[in-house]
């Protein structure tokens, strides 16, 4: 499926000390089946086809790199590239990893399909799955996430999916995946996990970097026909990670492209109320995988802080823990205040109104381009539309409907 | 020999069956945890298990989840529960002490656990890594701590023995698909996995999750080497939490003791 001769994770699903399978007992069976069924399927032709053939009819792929010429002549300093996942069907980069998942389930014969969601894109693309294949389906939500995406809460009860409501710790992402973890653990015969990101035990982070990675491919190829070259940079948020490990890994051999990952930086890095664990965490264990955490010091996993919903997580994928360390993909953080300023920017300036997480990814143009000269290529992954952050953005700006 | 080891051991030779009794450190304070671990031993656990409060107990169900936060409330920390358990030393060196917890809890204060001498701890028990796992791995060896593996109904046979032979205190089968608290226990699939277990390895099988009546402890005592009771304790704990007359709990505790006799 994926041509990059990169060859992560190792037998044990780790990316150099990140990765790893930690998880109770009752679930290493369902990971043995999972990785089993993966690993005949990932080359085999007819599920290949099968998958491509859903991305283009069902999702609309190819999406477009669209050349953003007033950004561009804002910062007059290199053309700013804008890889368009907000024109996916359901409005996000979350439906390339739940269509090849459901093709997983289907082959397992699974009946039920369970998620945890964010800001809810995961759980809308993956109730539109399951309703396409008419299975039974369960979405996970922190109580405080149906609040703010109470717009994506009613898509999936739409799409004949189940929210419920998860009221413990923070309730948000973070307690929604415990929840859907249990669940999993409670029905592990009939039930299909359909992890959202690059995050879980392995073999999910390889999986849904491997179903995401159609972007990057299709930015190369892309690259080479408007520009002819390499992008200088990509840029993209991290939450979990998917988007950002989608559009990456077909470029981790590709030295002269700088890789940029953007985390939530809240209320500021420094005051220690943000999700950004790459800048500011240090190696754990949580949800299955060994990465970058946000913790203290007796291990106990933080609360995190972040205006925009799917970046609202402690953890972060292991895989981008790992090209942290060995420096080949750079992290930053983006403070709520700046990603607000950028939403309203890019929608004005371009048409496109992007959603609260990716406008972590515009928000570093400000500095970044500073950096570039004039002939450089930058390439932002649109990883969705921001129409479920209206609500959001309406309240902070004080308006009511 | 190790508190564990020897317990366990002992009973088996008078053909006995152990009871474990499960709480979690510091809920609903550390006081009451304390007055709780001896109330314990009195009505006739063998066996401690003491929770090590998490936020994000993904094996737990609601009742034990909602003891760790209770917990966390209180910043229960290892630190804190290392202590205590010297604190219970002091009247009770007999009783083997088992700390049930989460990896990133014990790998965040892997010098405590290195440190524990003789009279403290027994036992670890990591519930979210596979039984196969070698603590070691992660810093976690002291040869005054033994660990326990979990084998559970979804566990494949020939991992058993692998899991068998990785673990030095006991097995702890777990009885259901689910997460603690859950109930409908399978009898006849528990008896047939625990006969299974028993195929690899000598060492005690004891039966958890899922067990709440004097007839559960009764019927699975007939097939393992011992029982091990959580969440209706959690429970009884938290309605008691305010008057602190833990009566109730004794009482439950003998007649779950006479069930297994
Ligand atoms: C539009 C959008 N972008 C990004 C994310 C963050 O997830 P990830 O980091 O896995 O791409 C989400 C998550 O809900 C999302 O909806």
């Amino acid at each position: 499926m994926t041509s990059n001769k990169f060859n992560y994770p190792d037998k044990e699903g780790f990316f150099g000390e990140f990765g790893g399978k930690f998880v109770p007992e009752t679930l290493m069976y369902a990971l043995e089946e999972l990785e089993n069924t993966y690993s005949k399927l990932k080359d085999d032709k007819d599920f290949i086809k099968e998958f491509y053939s859903d991305l283009s009819a069902f999702v609309g792929r190819p999406s477009p790199l669209y050349f953003a010429q007033r950004l561009t002549d804002k910062y007059k300093s290199g053309n700013i590239w804008l890889k368009r996942e907000d024109l996916n069907h359901t409005g996000a980069h979350k439906i390339n990893n739940t269509v090849g998942q459901i093709l997983l389930a289907k082959h397992m014969g699974k009946k039920r399909i369970i998620a945890e969601t964010g800001a809810g894109q995961h759980g809308v693309a993956t109730a539109t799955v399951a309703a396409r294949l008419g299975l039974e389906c369960h979405i996970y939500m922190g109580s405080e996430d149906v609040r703010r995406q109470s717009l994506n809460v009613y898509r999936i009860k739409l799409l004949g999916a189940h929210v419920h409501a998860v009221d413990s710790g923070s309730a948000t992402l973070k307690d929604a995946l415990n929840e859907a973890m249990r669940d999993w653990v409670s029905n592990i015969d009939d039930t299909y996990y359909i992890i959202g990101s690059v995050t879980g035990p392995h073999p999910y982070p390889m999986i849904v970097r491997d179903f995401n990675s159609v972007v990057g491919q299709e930015v190369i190829k892309q690259s080479k026909d408007l520009f002819n070259k390499m992008p200088d940079a990509i840029v993209a948020c991290v939450g979990g990670g998917s988007n950002a490990m989608g559009i990456f890994y077909p470029f981790i051999e590709v030295q002269e492209t700088r890789l940029i990952g953007v985390e939530a930086g809240g209320k500021g890095v420094s005051t220690g109320e943000h999700a950004a664990p790459l800048n500011d965490g240090t190696p754990g264990v949580l949800h299955g995988a060994r990465s970058y955490l946000m913790q203290d010091e007796a291990g106990q996993v933080k609360d995190t802080k972040s205006v925009s919903a799917g970046l609202d997580y402690p953890g972060v994928g292991p895989e981008h823990s790992w090209l942290k360390d060995i420096g080949r993909a750079e992290y930053v953080a983006v403070s709520d205040d700046d990603a607000l300023k950028a939403f309203h920017e890019v929608t004005e300036l371009e048409g496109i109104m992007p959603a609260l997480e990716t406008a972590h990814a515009f928000a570093y143009l400000e500095p970044l381009m500073k950096e570039l000269d004039s002939s450089s290529n930058v390439v932002i992954n649109v990883s969705g539309r921001g129409d479920k952050d209206i609500n959001t953005v309406a309240e902070i700006d004080g308006i009511e409907f | 020999m190790n508190r564990l080891t020897s317990t366990l051991s002992n009973l088996k030779a008078n053909n006995q069956k152990a009871l474990v009794a499960y709480l979690v450190a510091g809920d609903p304070d550390m006081d009451s945890t304390l007055d709780l671990m001896h109330l314990f031993v009195e009505s006739g656990v063998d066996v401690i298990e003491i929770g090590v409060p998490f936020t994000d107990p993904i094996a737990e169900g609601p009742t034990i989840q909602r003891a760790h936060d209770r917990a966390l409330k209180n910043n229960i920390s290892l630190k804190m529960i290392l202590s205590l358990v010297d604190e219970f030393r002091k009247s009770n060196k007999e009783t083997p002490i088992v700390l049930m917890g989460y990896l990133n809890t014990f790998i965040s204060h892997i010098d405590l656990v290195q440190a524990t001498g003789k009279d403290g701890i027994d036992s670890i028990l990591v519930v979210d890594i596979p039984g196969e796992l070698n603590l070691e791995t992660y810093g976690i060896s002291n040869p005054n701590i033994n660990t326990i593996s979990l084998i559970s109904p979804t566990t494949k046979e020939n991992r058993v023995e692998l899991i068998a032979n990785n673990s030095t205190g006991f097995i702890y089968y777990v009885n259901l698909r689910g997460v603690t608290g859950s109930s409908n226990l399978n009898i006849s699939e528990i008896e047939n996995n625990i006969g299974r277990i028993k195929k690899y390895t000598d060492l005690p099988t004891l039966a958890g999750f899922g067990i709440k009546t004097t007839e559960d402890a009764k019927t699975l005592a007939k097939f393992s080497d011992g029982i091990i009771i959580g969440s209706s304790i959690v429970e009884m704990i938290n309605e008691a939490s305010t008057t602190k007359e833990f009566d109730r709990i004794g009482k439950y505790i003998k007649d779950m003791k006479i069930a297994i006799s």
